[in-house]
């Protein structure tokens, strides 16, 4: 029974006693726990070292800092589609907007990279406000089937306006401008960490409690001082703006690309793939799901193209019958049979979905759910057997 | 403007052939409360079968029409029988019935792809070029087929709705499910019944799309969009109100040529449905579709 106290308490911003030492808590929010920060620091310190003093190999580092990027944009995917619980089938048009911008910007003005980025992800997050603020006001399958519908106008239009994505010749970029493969490891990580942090602030703190009272009920939040348009509209634009850098990174590391990639219908369902693997609606676990994306796209796809589509259809159906919590459901359960607490399950940042998952309704698994108290009758059964 | 009578009467064929597609996924969603993403899959799908009947065995399109839709009808049952039935329902489940029905509808194209391979195919009857005269301007028999049998199959629909026992069960438990066991209708039973319906009416709107359209694996998405389009802007549960919603969808289609380029014509749905939710948030009837 200890376990779901505790959880149930780590869901809420209290100031608990171990907190950080004084001169921390001063300017560190109170919902910040000193193990996630440590963990965080920590995580991001060895990855950073890693290249350096391991042996990764051209491959495998190059693999890992685009696996950064799809970790990033999983994340970014993950504050729509799991804290407010708005699957958008749509991410490929801030992705592509993203993306083309940099590029653009990079082949026209020869901006820095680093500006083309940023310049790319804030006009992909206004983009995203463009379409999100009239769409954000339908809710659940409506918004998503909605998303289907922006994905494809973006793609027509990218597609047919050749002055600005160079058509279906794409654009490439301009040679030695910006950082090589190698280098861009570190910038994913940076992206990453970026994400990481956003993703824990979103969950944590105040924000984070009204996203979830707006996916719970959105007239109830409302009337709880929660203002629905702005949480959503926020959430996209900051969602947007990182999956556009997202897109901006692509570019630089693909260093060529055309229209029909970076808006691609299939690129939306990466995001949706990478989150939904993971575990929708938890702190880490996209980044979980975009491992698992890139060694099946790597190792199993580069054999097998003609599957791919089936094989991430199959899994959908999978961790929706099975784990609606995708991975962090799987590792929850793991720990509870190990008798681990679920809080320390990870080593990277501490996995904040876990401390999500005791109580339910953070998970697509929503209350009155006979899958969720089936759940619900197994946990208390295994508690009752162990204690 | 001497081109706006030509339009108009396209429109309105055009408009037949969204009623048949939007309505099967409206009456899943109005019963069941689960938007069948899968739909745009079930219907491209279908136009596979009608491909192959007519290819392999040599049978019309048009005469394939039941085969497709018993075929469709058992695909429907077994979907809610084996997947569908587990998925919670309402809000707390409609993420979940979201992803689950849209990993469906990648392996159905991924099936395809297998099958067929990505190639445009196309139904070429003997009789695909033959064309008919309304008002002075021409217009291929199909289209004219498509939309005949589009609102008979419309209208029969509303007839089983309103007439039968078990279209009434169907009514019954769109308005309470609960109530509806009260009085004993077997509410399982309704579920996979209305499954089914709504997905052999995807089949029929995918025999009538393989005669109009070339088609390939990925084609149902902008199909799905529209139906979606349409139950938005028409509400659900009427004919009326389909038939509304996709004659708006069919004549803003059509007529915005005159101020879109035609490769922006498939966007046209979209910005029709966003311009309508900023108007009208509760669509054009105030349905009860959007909660």
């Amino acid at each position: 029974m200890t376990t779901t106290a505790q959880g149930k308490r780590q869901g809420r911003p209290v100031r608990r006693p171990g907190g950080p030492p004084g001169w921390l808590q001063r300017w560190l929010p109170t919902w910040l726990s000193k193990r996630s920060l440590v963990a965080f620091v920590v995580a991001f310190a060895l990855l950073y070292a890693a290249p350096l003093v391991l042996p990764l190999g051209d491959y495998l580092h190059n693999l890992m800092g685009l696996t950064f990027m799809f970790m990033a944009a999983g994340l970014a995917w993950n504050w729509l589609g799991g804290y407010v619980g708005q699957i958008s089938f749509g991410h490929a048009a801030m992705f592509g907007t993203g993306g083309f911008v940099a590029a653009r910007l990079a082949v026209t003005f020869g901006l820095p990279f680093w500006a083309t980025w940023l310049i790319g992800g804030l006009a992909a997050g206004l983009y995203g406000l463009l379409w999100g603020h009239p769409t954000l006001r339908l809710r659940g399958p409506y918004f998503s089937i909605a998303t289907i519908g922006v994905g494809e106008a973006t793609r027509l239009v990218a597609t047919y306006w050749t002055d600005f994505t160079g058509g279906s010749s794409g654009l490439s970029l301009p040679i030695g401008g910006g950082p090589t493969k190698f280098q861009l490891y570190w910038y994913g990580l940076y992206l990453l960490a970026a994400a990481v942090a956003i993703s824990y602030g979103l969950r944590k703190s105040r924000i984070g409690l009204g996203l979830l009272a707006i996916k719970e009920d959105v007239e109830a939040a409302s009337d709880v001082g929660v203002n629905p348009t702005f949480y959503q509209d926020l959430v996209l634009f900051l969602s947007g703006t990182v999956v556009g850098i997202c897109g901006g990174f692509y570019a630089s590391y693909q260093a060529f690309i055309d229209p029909l990639d970076m808006f691609s219908f299939d690129r939306s369902i990466s995001f949706v793939l990478i989150g939904v693997i993971g575990g929708i609606g938890t702190i880490l676990g996209p980044a979980m799901g975009a491992i698992v994306f890139v060694v099946i796209q790597e190792f199993l796809l580069a054999s097998y193209p003609q599957l791919y589509l089936g094989l991430y259809g199959v899994l959908l159906i999978v961790v929706i019958l099975f784990e609606p919590l995708g991975l962090s459901g799987l590792l929850m359960r793991l720990g509870r049979r190990l008798g681990i607490r679920p809080s320390v399950s990870a080593a990277a940042g501490g996995l904040g979905s876990a401390s999500a998952a005791p109580d339910q309704p953070t998970g697509p698994t929503g209350h009155g759910s006979p899958e969720g108290k089936r759940e619900k009758a197994d946990e208390a059964g295994e508690k009752a057997g162990k204690g | 403007m001497g081109q706006v009578l030509p339009l108009a009467v396209s429109a309105v064929l055009l408009a037949g052939f969204y009623a048949s597609m939007a309505y099967g996924l409206g009456l899943i969603y109005g019963v069941l409360r689960v938007v069948n993403l899968a739909h745009g899959g079930m219907i491209m799908a279908s136009a596979y079968l009608s491909w192959v009947l007519f290819t392999r065995f040599h049978i019309d399109p048009y005469l394939s029409i039941p085969i497709v839709m018993v075929v469709f009808f058992f695909v429907g049952v077994a979907m809610y029988r084996g997947l569908v039935r587990f998925l919670p329902r309402g809000a707390a489940g409609g993420v979940q019935s979201l992803l689950l029905l849209f990993g469906v509808w990648l392996v159905i194209r991924n099936l395809a792809y297998l099958l067929f391979t990505g190639d445009d195919q196309a139904v070429r009857t003997s009789y695909s070029t033959a064309s008919i005269s309304i008002f002075g301007s021409s217009y291929s028999v199909n289209r004219v087929a498509v939309f005949v049998i589009s609102v008979v199959a419309v209208v029969l629909l509303q007839l089983w709705l309103s007439r039968t026992y078990t279209g009434k069960a169907v009514r019954g438990v769109t308005e309470n499910s609960d109530s509806s066991t009260l009085v004993g209708i077997d509410v399982e039973r309704v579920y996979a019944i209305t499954f089914g319906v709504g997905t052999a009416l995807a089949g029929l709107a995918g025999v009538l799309a393989s005669t109009l359209f070339a088609f390939n694996p990925s084609f149902g998405a902008g199909e799905l969009l529209k139906s979606f389009v349409i139950i938005v802007l028409g509400g659900l549960g009427s004919v009326v109100g389909i038939a509304v919603g996709a004659l708006v969808l069919a004549f803003a289609e059509v007529f915005a040529i005159y101020v879109v380029p035609s490769y922006l014509t498939a966007a046209v749905g979209f910005v029709l449905l966003v311009v309508v939710l900023i108007v009208r948030p509760g669509g054009l009837f105030g349905s009860k579709v959007l909660r």
